[in-house]
């Protein structure tokens, strides 16, 4: 379960001068993840999704407002968020001289997984996300499919309660892509609680049950897909959208 | 514990990376060794001259002076018949040098007037002008046993002409060389320890955000003083290997070193290494958080590789400015790293008294600068910007 209230983020730009006006990357985002759903950060490129993720998962500090990953706040109890918490960065790098096993047990370790709880849970994820294929070969010479597998599943190694994905699809073919819809889906119904954040529209209304539109560093709307057809009038969520973020479709 | 897992990952890591085992496990402990040990002793080997070895010397009209011809094949001289056109074979190199008994020579001995030789010679050519050093040295040799025979033979002392009696003592145990080899010993350990970890302090720190797998490995529920500790680690391991096999292998160069060239005053032997290398030991956490500080400011390996290149100059420093101007070791220089590790690896070759003070404030001043770099370190990892 995710909570955020009023989150609000700048950074000054990089090289720049004290004098000069720090940018508003996050001005306002509240929203709710719940358990058992898979709630998609739908924006346009540059809206604050990447920068709302990373305050979420205690990587930046809010400047404003606050933030709760199941009961724990993001500031004051940063482990216990993380311990919770299974994150995946957009363009989550791995190591490429590593396997893919040595990968995910690396972060099982850095966890403090056991040894021998560690080799059974990189065991269940392999085969959980379909990985024997190429489980012993070194990344470096890995898909992008391969690669999302992998940081995905080093993600899922401490059995977290909540998880976010930020672009997860990026890069991903057509059946890549569904086979990760498909494990998403799967990790929702076991009462995981999903947070997606992506750009493009078709992948958050195929998966997503609850949907927050952020544009220029705000939540515009948030509600299921059929919530906030209705209330925007649109009858497609393309349009939806639109509408959603102040302009006419 | 979950430092020494990242320290365990970090170092299979970077096994697998050849860059980073070539500059750790040959470059400094053995190609650096070979490369300036070896032009050292050459360049030694061709300053000084071996009196008994056999010399071969071509001489123009040997027959004209059989009393001198004696006296050199008496001094290990060989003497040969010079060729047609000696000037030429001396200034091509086919003979490094010819000795011309001029015409009139006999004469003039028997006369006691001064008796013309010339050498010809090359004094482009390392091997001719050394050669050169030798001959001529015997010719003035000659030269004082006549001058001797012609004083005796007008019943004057020849003594009555040596108004001085000149001698040197170097009381150096080292002699020239010396110094110069014994600073070679801190110079290729703290070089070799410092290219030992560059490249695994690079690839732990700054690759990782440029392969963009630091923003993940920031979101786990580990403190980041691990995460910094573990890389810390992996690099002193780095370090530390190749501190550890530089000092083997300058051991095993200087077996081959003969002893009339090092000068007897240097110690070279196992328990002199051993020495040396345990008081150097401080550097490898000093270099390890040099190391990660400053690579850990970067963005992307290609920053992180200019900085440090720019901070090799650093632990060259020493070795350049004690060559021009002496700083003697005192209580003050003692704490500073890399300086003090200098002059007490030069002091422990050249077998001088290392006071237990001097070498307790060194430790103490490494391990301090090395802790508060170390600081900076997870001070800079805990901060928002790391992943910006």
């Amino acid at each position: 379960m995710i909570e955020a209230i009023n989150l609000k983020k700048s950074f000054a730009k990089p090289g720049a001068g004290k004098k000069e006006q720090p940018v508003l990357a996050v001005s306002d985002v509240s929203f709710t993840a719940t358990d058992g759903q898979v709630t998609g950060l739908l924006g346009p490129n540059g809206a604050g999704k990447s920068t709302t993720l990373r305050m979420l998962a205690t990587l930046i500090k809010p400047d404003e407002g606050s933030a709760s990953i199941d009961g724990f706040d993001v500031v004051s109890d940063v482990l216990a968020v993380r311990q919770q918490l299974g994150f995946m960065p957009h363009n989550a790098g791995i190591y490429p001289r590593l396997t893919a096993r040595e990968n995910i047990n690396y972060y099982a370790k850095l966890c403090g997984l056991s040894r021998n709880d560690a080799k059974q849970r990189v065991d269940a994820l392999l085969e959980q996300l379909d990985m024997h294929g190429f489980a012993d070969r070194r990344s470096a010479g890995f898909s992008q499919g391969q690669r999302t597998k992998v940081a995905l599943a080093r993600a899922l190694v401490h059995r977290p309660q909540t998880l976010m994905l930020d672009e997860p699809t990026n890069g991903l073919d057509v059946m890549a892509t569904r086979g990760l819809r498909e494990i998403i889906r799967d990790l929702a119904r076991q009462g995981h609680c999903v947070l997606f954040s992506s750009h493009i529209m078709q992948e958050v209304s195929a998966l997503c049950d609850h949907i927050a539109v952020i544009s220029n560093g705000r939540i515009a709307i948030a509600d299921s897909l059929s919530g906030i057809k209705d209330r925007t009038g649109e009858d497609d969520l393309e349009d939806a959208f639109v509408r959603a973020i102040g302009e006419t479709p | 514990m979950r430092f020494f897992a990242v320290m365990i990952k970090e170092i299979i890591d970077n096994l697998r990376d050849r860059q980073t085992v070539f500059y750790a496990l040959l470059f400094g402990p053995v190609l650096l060794p070979l490369l300036l040990g070896g032009s050292i002793i050459l360049s030694l080997k061709q300053l000084s001259i071996d009196f008994d070895e056999v010399l071969p010397l071509a001489v123009v009209n040997a027959e004209s002076a059989p009393n001198l011809m004696e006296f050199l094949y008496s001094n290990n001289i060989d003497i040969e018949t010079a060729p047609e056109n000696p000037e030429k074979a001396v200034r091509d190199g086919e003979v490094p040098l010819v000795l011309k008994v001029m015409p009139g020579f006999n004469d003039a001995i028997r006369a006691a007037r001064p008796a013309p030789v010339t050498l010809l010679v090359n004094e482009g050519d390392k091997a001719s002008a050394k050669q050169t050093r030798r001959v001529r040295t015997l010719l003035q040799g000659y030269e004082r046993t006549i001058n001797a025979l012609r004083l005796q033979h007008r019943g004057i002392n020849p003594d009555i002409f040596n108004s001085l009696e000149i001698s040197t003592e170097d009381t150096s145990l080292d002699g020239a060389g010396g110094q110069l080899l014994a600073s070679l010993l801190p110079f290729l350990l703290i070089i070799s320890m410092v290219m030992g970890g560059f490249y695994l302090a690079i690839d732990t720190t700054a690759g990782e955000r440029e392969r963009q797998s630091l923003e993940p490995l920031l979101g786990l529920p580990l403190k980041r003083q691990s995460l910094v500790l573990g890389k810390f680690g992996a690099t002193m391991c780095f370090v530390g290997l190749s501190g550890m096999l530089t000092s083997l292998s300058v051991f095993i160069l200087f077996q081959f070193f003969p002893t009339d060239i090092i000068g007897g005053g240097l110690n070279f032997d196992a328990s002199t290494i051993t020495k040396a290398f345990l008081v150097a030991s401080p550097l490898v956490a000093f270099i390890s958080a040099v190391l990660i500080t400053v690579s850990a400011f970067t963005r992307s390996s290609k920053e992180a590789q200019t900085y440090l290149g720019v901070l090799m100059a650093i632990p060259m420093a020493p070795f350049f400015i004690l060559q021009f101007i002496s700083i003697r070791s005192e209580l003050f220089t003692m704490p500073v790293p890399m300086l003090s590790q200098y002059q007490l690896l030069e002091r422990i070759v050249l077998a001088d008294d290392t006071p237990a003070l001097f070498i307790i404030l060194s430790v103490l001043g490494t391990l301090i600068c090395a802790g508060l770099l170390l600081g900076l370190a997870i001070k800079l990892y805990s901060r928002d910007r790391i992943l910006m």
